[in-house]
């Protein structure tokens, strides 16, 4: 979308230009090919190399070469290994991740859209210091807080619950500062003031009229909610520790710990497939969506 | 004014949530560092208030100074590395037109962004270890990656590999958000490529780079996740960063006190580290 609006005006204006002295080119320099392979390489190695790994079994992992598929191949076995082993825990830490991340986005993309609104739309006593002081806590370090959210959360009952992860993951300050953008961008006050003076409500106003203007913003602060719930490590190794209860990437790191341990079965290749396994829904959620994760990049890049 | 309510009505579900899980943890941390855990004649160890101590013990922590050595070497070496491949692949792909071979490699290259930090150590890990990397398999050498001379720099490849293209995406981005009349107009006046690249797109781009360079910054001070899970695979000293330590300190001990202090300390660094970055970012926008 914003790609075409630049696009298309600046071919329109090279063509009146008295010189247009090599606008941007058709293709890359040489140089510029070998800079970007080695870089392409380096980026999806490690990856192809999980492509292969996932096909083999323990003891192929060390007896064939590193960047090629085992043949036979072990794929199905490592498969089956994989969600069925420990009564197919693997699925419960995979509907755990699905759950930590899809309510944290939902939830914090309302947060942050309600939020963002009242900061673009209003004037109110304090906003400027409110703001600064929601987005200086970007800056706080997550075991700063992760530890006293134990704390906290063991007073309350609260450790070893779906909500320990859950509650903390729906505060998004940076999701506000973005929703913030879009609604002074989206959203003409004009047309606020025009559904004020028809009488509609202010909550019409901001969910008939307002929502849908911003959807973009919608769903890039849910995506960026998503992928951090997702990644997320540190607050669930602290506060979860019944193993029915951790997301994927807490699972898998247990395993590799039992896997590393001397007198158990190794099961490497095991764990490498369910980490291709817990990466594809990030990666198909790049690629179908990919315009969004960058829009939000883009405003939360050049409106300092 | 008739709409004097309706912005806190708008914010108060944000605001309980960022009160219960931002402002309430991080007072609760403060109040934590205080107190010291001492033993007390036979009992079991107790938390007494200890007014400054445990940040006076920190700053004795040569461990702990450690940690924060290898961050600062991190912050001397890995960000601006990272930062530079990443506005040098910026430019690169800003430089032609939109095409198929452009769109191949800015997928790929933010491909390993969406690899989460644990696994990412793991995969790394596992690419690491003597017998496996391939590394190893093709050139015929046995480099230990885990050994304890280039563990810190094996830590950084992890996150160059993981955030190069994130960042790359960020600045690239700000480039195509430059109205192209700019780049005419030097043109016009006889630019070279590298002109308009030193003179126009690079300070255009530097908001966006000192984001990017805030960013790197609190990332930075709190990796924990790719140093962790490399500890089974190799020996990784508790205090390879901050965070490493904090965390395993407070697990071995249950010294909240103490750890609250570290982390509070961290904090604080970061802010005044990313004060440095924001200053600059004003200064561009006021």
């Amino acid at each position: 979308m914003t790609s075409t609006g630049i696009e298309q005006p600046q071919t329109a204006r090279t063509a009146r230009a008295p010189r247009p002295s090599r606008p941007p080119r058709e293709g890359f320099s040489p140089l510029q090919w070998g800079l970007l392979f080695l870089f392409c390489i380096y980026s999806l190695l490690p990856l192809w190399w999980v492509l292969t790994t996932m096909t083999k079994s323990n003891g192929q992992l060390y007896s064939t070469f590193g960047l090629w598929f085992a043949s036979p191949s072990n794929f199905a076995e490592n498969v089956q290994l994989l969600f069925t082993r420990e009564n197919g825990i693997f699925a419960r830490w995979l509907l755990n991740s699905f759950l930590y991340a899809g309510v944290s986005a939902i939830g914090s993309m309302m947060f942050a859209a309600m939020g963002g609104y009242a900061f673009a739309k209003f004037q109110f006593r304090g906003r400027d210091a409110l703001f600064t002081m929601i987005l200086a806590t970007i800056m706080v370090p997550s075991t700063a807080l992760a530890l006293p959210i134990f704390l906290l959360m063991q007073q309350i009952g609260l450790i070893n619950t779906y909500w320990a992860v859950i509650l903390p993951s729906l505060v998004n300050p940076f999701g506000l500062y973005l929703m913030r953008l879009f609604w002074e961008a989206g959203f003409p006050t004009d047309l606020m003031e025009a559904a004020r003076i028809d009488g509609a409500s202010e909550g019409k106003i901001f969910w008939q009229l307002g929502l849908p203007l911003v959807r973009g913003g919608l769903v890039t602060v849910a995506l960026f909610s998503f992928v951090g719930a997702w990644n997320n490590f540190f607050l669930p190794l602290v506060v979860v520790n019944k193993d029915t209860l951790f997301p994927l990437t807490l699972g898998l790191s247990v395993w590799n710990q039992t896997s590393s341990s001397s007198g158990q079965d190794p099961i490497y290749t095991v764990i490498v497939l369910g980490a291709l396994v817990s990466i594809l829904p990030l990666i198909i959620a790049f690629l179908s969506l990919g315009r969004y994760w960058q829009g939000g990049l883009t405003s939360g890049a050049t409106k300092g | 004014m008739r709409y004097r309510t309706t912005p806190w009505f708008f914010l108060t579900p944000f605001l309980l949530a960022f009160t219960a899980f931002f402002i309430a943890p991080v007072g609760y941390a403060i109040y934590l560092s205080l107190f010291i855990k001492k033993r007390v004649g036979f009992g079991p160890a107790q938390n007494v208030f200890g007014g400054l101590e445990n940040y006076v013990r920190a700053f004795q922590d040569t461990a702990f100074l450690q940690s924060l050595g290898n961050i600062l070497l991190f912050l001397a070496i890995q960000v601006p590395l990272m930062i530079l491949v990443a506005t040098a692949m910026a430019l690169i792909l800003d430089s032609v037109k939109k095409g198929f071979a452009q769109k191949f490699f800015r997928t790929a290259f933010y491909l390993p962004y969406t690899v989460p930090g644990v696994i990412a150590g793991l995969l790394w890990g596992y690419l690491y270890s003597k017998n496996l990397s391939p590394l190893n398999q093709i050139t015929g050498l046995n480099t230990d990656f885990l050994s304890s001379s280039i563990l810190l720099f094996s830590i950084g490849n992890i996150v160059t590999w993981t955030w190069t293209g994130y960042n790359m995406i960020t600045l690239y981005a700000a480039l195509q958000n430059i109205p192209g009349d700019i780049y005419e107009a030097a043109r016009i006046d006889g630019a070279s490529n590298w002109n308009v690249t030193r003179y126009v797109k690079l300070p255009l781009l530097r908001p966006a780079l000192t984001l990017t360079g805030i960013f790197s910054v609190i990332g930075t001070m709190q990796i924990f996740s790719e140093p962790f899970v490399l500890r089974p695979l190799g020996y990784v000293p508790d205090n390879i960063t901050p965070n490493t330590y904090l965390y395993l300190a407070v697990a071995r001990d249950g010294n909240f006190g103490y750890g609250a202090a570290l982390a509070i300390i961290m904090a604080v660094l970061t802010l005044i580290l990313s004060s440095f970055f924001l200053r600059n970012v004003r200064g561009e926008t006021a």
